[in-house]
């Protein structure tokens, strides 16, 4: 925990001690202490978007999560699944996430689903392709080993091909929790009204720059809480990383 | 007649265009010790990969386990070349991996393990993951994973070739201290030909690839064996002999 707020502080002071020294025009970067006045006078406002918005990205993320990994060991298993689904993920991921929220809004309305959708929709192809990487990379001794035990497929893929999978998965698992925040603000833009997301629109259309700066700073404590839960998790789960 | 464990007959293999293994024909005593040895390449793993029901003989061999025919997967126990431990799990976690895969109930195989990991100079250790381990006991984690998967014929390929000479000695008598108590029937490959008398009731020497059976020797030293074997004159006699053909074999293989 302190290991974390360290930087962090230090970034704080030289952003304070910039402003101060440079004598920096507040219109481009207000000093930290007044931002930090504006959150700690709407604290209630600004939690709300902290919670909204991480409900969104945090079940996005789950949802991708769960996806990626599910559907990598759905084409382990079965290849011929693999041949037809995969190019349709690869091409779903062509198509920009902006070009989506439209519809998804169309569909799910202005809820919470909307915006973990497209969260969602951000998050479970890196999983996917993480984890049929790290499957693949699994020495075939180790499977071939594992089979001379009368193993069957199920039981390679729960006791070897997963859990051989973890560092890969977790790689990807990182990544995709700052594009499930992205996803979750994306996803606010179309008309919502709550969230951080909202908070930006809003204070960048009526020049708050206080209050954009105040937003900025809630997105990145979402993003933050979602890696440090990322981190936690594979800290407890890939504590043997270093080899393999 | 004595029964037969293990019968090979005419058992050849091709990758591709390589011929790994010749015609090979062999039969093992229930109870046996057989060490195989041979120059590298020859096909000794090829050959366990076939014995382990991993790898199919080419057309015209059989394998006959217990005189019958039939899927070998799952039926030997097999120790690959490398130890082969999974990180994520502990020593004891290791050794139960093969009891799991059969889905033996879990209290009874984990009480067997916790016995036999004093047997395998594992006690105190049973709690610590592989990557904290000196080479020698992943070694010995590997071999009682091999034990606790209960089949009469174990396969061991080279199972301390990486260990150093003296560790390796002490492992040799401590197996066949091991074995003396288990009563398997073991198959051992090694590029040692001390340890290859020593251990064994019979080595087997192997010919350059492709590999065929050169020479099939028993050895009729008493048991117990100590480490004061390897110099009576017995031993060197023997000795003699099989470095006459192992080294006849690599020099072709050199050449080759
Ligand atoms: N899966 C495979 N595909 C193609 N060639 C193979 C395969 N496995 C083994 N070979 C070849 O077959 C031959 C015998 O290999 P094998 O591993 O059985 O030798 P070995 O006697 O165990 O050697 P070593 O003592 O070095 O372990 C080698 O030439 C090897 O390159
Ligand atoms: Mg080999």
């Amino acid at each position: 925990m302190l290991r974390a707020a360290l930087p962090i502080l230090l970034l704080f002071a030289l952003w304070e001690a910039a402003v101060v020294g440079l004598a920096i025009d507040p219109f481009y970067l207000p000093s930290i202490r007044v931002v930090a006045a504006a959150m700690q006078a709407q604290s209630g406002f600004y939690l709300d978007a902290y919670l909204v918005t991480l409900a969104e990205a945090a079940l996005g993320f789950a949802m991708g999560g769960l996806v990626g990994v599910a559907s990598a060991l759905l084409f382990t298993r079965l290849p011929m699944v693999k041949d037809m689904v995969l190019p349709i993920f690869i091409v779903s991921q062509t198509v920009p996430v902006i070009a989506f929220g439209a519809i998804v809004v169309l569909w799910f309305g202005n809820t919470l689903m909307a915006k973990a959708a497209i969260a969602f929709y951000l998050t479970f192809f890196p999983v996917t392709i993480n984890t049929l990487a790290g499957i693949a990379a699994v020495d075939a001794r180790q499977v071939a080993l594992l089979r001379s035990f009368g193993a069957g497929q199920g039981a390679v893929m729960r006791k070897l091909l997963l859990p051989a999978a973890l560092p890969r998965i977790f790689t990807a698992l990182r990544l995709s929790a700052s594009l499930a925040l992205a996803g979750a603000i994306v996803g606010e833009w179309f008309g919502a009204t709550r969230g951080v997301g909202a908070m930006l629109l809003a204070a960048m259309f009526n020049e708050q720059i206080v209050s954009l700066w105040a937003s900025i700073l809630v997105a990145a404590a979402v993003g933050g809480t979602l890696f440090a839960a990322v981190a936690l998790a594979e800290r407890a789960m890939v504590f043997w990383r270093e080899e393999l | 007649m004595t029964a037969t464990k293990l019968s090979i007959s005419g058992v050849g293999k091709n990758f591709g265009a390589v011929r790994a293994l010749d015609r090979v024909d062999l039969d093992i005593a229930p109870g046996e010790f057989v060490t195989l040895i041979g120059p590298s390449g020859c096909g000794k793993s090829t050959l366990f990969n076939m014995l382990a029901g991993l790898l199919e003989p080419d057309a015209g061999g059989t394998i006959l386990l217990d005189g019958k025919p039939g899927k070998l997967l799952g039926r030997t126990a097999f120790m690959p070349q490398r130890d082969l431990l999974l990180p994520w799990r502990n020593v004891l976690d290791n050794a139960l991996l093969p009891c799991e895969i059969e889905g033996l109930p879990r209290a009874e195989t984990r009480a067997r393990a916790e016995k036999m990991a004093v047997d395998f100079g594992l006690r105190g250790f049973e709690k610590h993951f592989p990557q904290q381990l000196s080479g020698g006991m992943r070694q010995r984690v590997a071999l009682m994973r091999t034990f606790m998967f209960e089949r009469d014929l174990m396969l061991l390929d080279e199972p301390f070739g990486a260990l150093d000479a003296l560790t390796r000695s002490m492992m040799q008598r401590w197996l066949l201290d091991i074995w003396a108590r288990y009563r398997r029937t073991i198959i051992f490959i090694t590029h040692d030909i001390d340890e290859a008398i020593f251990l064994a009731d019979r080595v087997v020497v192997m010919s350059a690839r492709p590999g065929r059976i050169k020479l099939d020797r028993r050895i009729e030293l008493p048991r117990p064996r100590d480490a004061h074997l390897l110099t009576a004159p017995e031993f060197t006699a023997i000795k003699r002999e099989l470095l006459d053909a192992v080294e006849e074999e690599s020099l072709k293989s050199f050449s080759a």
